[in-house]
């Protein structure tokens, strides 16, 4: 079983391959991360001098220097609606999702299989755009209001699913000795299932967090007023700017009067965006994993 | 009377649990079903004084100005999402098995451990995000590859302004951002894989390459049928985020790249409700007619029954 590798033997080009692709795939990822790292810190003359590389050009803090005294303020208040918008969304999020998985895992419901059902029809078939869009802003006035950022992603049916392959897994008799103990279902769900299933609470958590925090579609639909920007429309909106004038769409007149922000600003943006998310990965990339695979296992 | 009874029966006994399932069902409610409701402006010439209800009734009118006139941008449209889609799978499905199985050969806790993580990273990120790092490859001046053809000697591309590369562009991300998502799933389902056939065949005399074609492909085989099976429903809806965060407003590019989904956003304030309604719900209808079909297929593939 435990053949020795031969030099040059077949198992030992597969073996070459593998290691070959497998560096060469996580090479192609990080590089494009790297590079927009390094021109964060360069300066923003060589970089217009000398174009994009690798290698961070005349090392410099400038652009975040700059950029926290000139747009500071803004910068700080994206940050917060976005970080506003993460914990309230998820919260809420985990909250809705987690009772009515744990509700349609109770093999005691009856009607479990109808509202599985009500929630799956959701998947297969929508609206479209423009009737969401329609009562959203017609109906529900959510133009321009934070319930417009949180709300339409408050439950992803998705994520209820996965929930649940995590809550059947409790042995019902755990459940059982609690309602013989006189315990209800509200008392069943928060003081047995939630803390049983703490892993499944987490990765789903951070599933919702990461839509949250990586949302600007709702922004998108929904707001106009500068002052509710989450930190990716702020950045989408520098980079539509930017792409306008590229196009030549803006003729060059106009475009000089339209400020561009410097190649470096706009890379110093992306990673303030992507920053939190950089210093939890070590930490939270277990969880997902850890839920694709239940999620796949479970198909 | 009796059914009636039953169910109020079963409401009054299960109370707590329904209550539980009441907030979901709300949301499920507001943003899915009572939008429904507004199909009907696909059948109308929906104007704001008169409603949604109240509108003038024009049957299919819509739809056939969507396929055949007006703006032309029907059957390109839904040439786009096809093609942008068919080829994303293709890809997306090809480069995820061949990590996973490299992945599978590979030795060393760490090497494995940072090589993943970095395979990974990229679903992390927003497509905003991603539209960056696509700026920072291929814009004019300062982007890498215009730096790169220069110091080659060739001529630098406009590329903002080339639309014919834009597809390819779009495809390249799109499988790049979902690599090592996907790999992920075909590695969960080859831990599955009984081990003793390796030892058998390794036993035989088989070699690892040998092992990979008559062992590991055919046992994935069921894996890549259903998840395909899967995208091949969804294949009418575009991926809006990737568009937009990509190529954003830039008209040069626009009609190259937009999908279904990115058309009707862009259409609803220049060509009214009821028209891109008629679209959106064309495209409703062939996700459920593939949808439907996709997982009865599905289905008799996991039963063994086989597509193949």
């Amino acid at each position: 079983m435990t053949r020795k590798t031969r030099l040059f033997s077949a198992d030992f080009w597969v073996k070459a391959v593998a290691y070959f692709v497998i560096a060469f795939f996580a090479v192609c990822c990080l590089y494009p991360l790297i590079m927009v790292l390094s021109v964060s810190f360069s300066d923003n003359t060589e970089v217009m001098k000398y174009g994009y590389s690798i290698i961070p050009q005349n090392f410099s803090k400038d652009t975040y220097l700059y950029l926290f005294a000139h747009s500071g303020v803004r910068i700080l208040r994206s940050y917060g609606v976005t970080i506003g918008i993460t914990i309230v969304g998820t919260l809420a999020s985990m909250l809705v999702t987690s009772m009515i998985s744990f509700a349609i895992s109770i093999k005691d419901l009856k009607y479990r299989n109808v509202i599985a059902y009500i929630c799956n029809f959701t998947i297969i078939f929508s609206a479209g755009l423009i009737p969401w869009y329609y009562v959203c802003v017609n109906w529900y006035h959510m133009k321009d209001t934070y319930a417009g950022l949180i709300l339409p992603s408050l439950f992803s049916v998705w994520n209820m699913f996965l929930m649940r392959t995590y809550f059947e897994a409790v042995p019902a008799s755990l459940y059982e000795s609690a309602k013989i103990d006189g315990a209800n279902y509200f008392q069943i769900y928060w003081k047995i299932a939630i803390p049983l299933c703490k892993t499944a609470m987490l990765t789903v958590g951070l599933m919702y967090a990461l839509c949250y925090w990586n949302d600007w579609w709702n922004a998108l639909m929904f707001i106009n007023d500068r002052d509710k920007f989450p930190l990716q429309y702020f950045l989408y909106n520098i980079l539509s700017n930017v792409n306008a004038i590229s196009s030549g769409r803006i003729p060059s007149g106009a475009a000089a009067n339209l400020k561009l922000p410097a190649e470096t600003v706009k890379m110093a943006v992306t990673m303030i965006t992507i920053g939190p998310i950089i210093f939890l990965y070590p930490f939270i990339q277990k969880y997902f994993v850890d839920g694709i695979m239940t999620g796949a296992v479970k198909e | 009377m009796g059914k009636k009874n039953t169910v109020v029966k079963e409401l009054k006994k299960n109370r707590q649990l329904y209550i539980m399932c009441l907030p979901a069902l709300i949301v499920l409610i507001l943003f899915s079903y009572v939008p429904m409701a507004g199909i009907w402006m696909a059948f109308t010439k929906y104007n704001i004084r008169d409603g949604i209800f109240g509108s003038e009734f024009v049957g299919l009118y819509n739809f056939k100005y969507f396929f055949t006139g007006g703006t032309g941008l029907g059957p390109k449209v839904i040439y786009n999402t096809l093609f942008i889609n068919f080829f994303g799978l293709i890809f997306g499905t090809f480069f995820p098995i061949l990590i996973a199985i490299c992945f599978n050969e590979v030795r060393g806790k760490y090497f494995k451990k940072i090589t993943q993580s970095a395979m990974f990273f990229p679903y992390f990120l927003s497509w905003v995000v991603v539209g960056a790092i696509v700026y920072a490859f291929f814009s004019t001046d300062t982007g890498m590859i215009n730096r790169l053809l220069q110091s080659t000697g060739h001529d630098i591309i406009r590329w903002y302004a080339e639309k014919k590369y834009w597809k390819g562009i779009i495809i390249t991300a799109d499988v790049w951002k979902w690599c090592g998502y996907n790999s992920i799933i075909y590695m969960a389902a080859m831990t599955n894989f009984d081990s003793s056939l390796y030892d058998a065949a390794s036993v035989d005399g088989a070699n690892r390459f040998q092992q990979i074609i008559h062992i590991t492909l055919p046992l994935i085989k069921p894996t890549v049928v259903i998840l395909s099976l899967l995208a091949i429903g969804r294949i009418f809806f575009g991926d809006f985020g990737m568009i937009y965060g990509i190529v954003g407003n830039n008209s040069l590019l626009y009609d190259e790249v937009a999908v279904i989904d990115t058309y009707v956003y862009s259409a609803m304030r220049s060509l009214g409700f009821s028209y891109t309604t008629a679209i959106g719900l064309f495209q409703s209808v062939m996700g459920l007619i593939l949808v439907t079909l996709s997982n009865k297929l599905a289905k008799k593939v996991n039963d063994g029954g086989g597509l193949f």
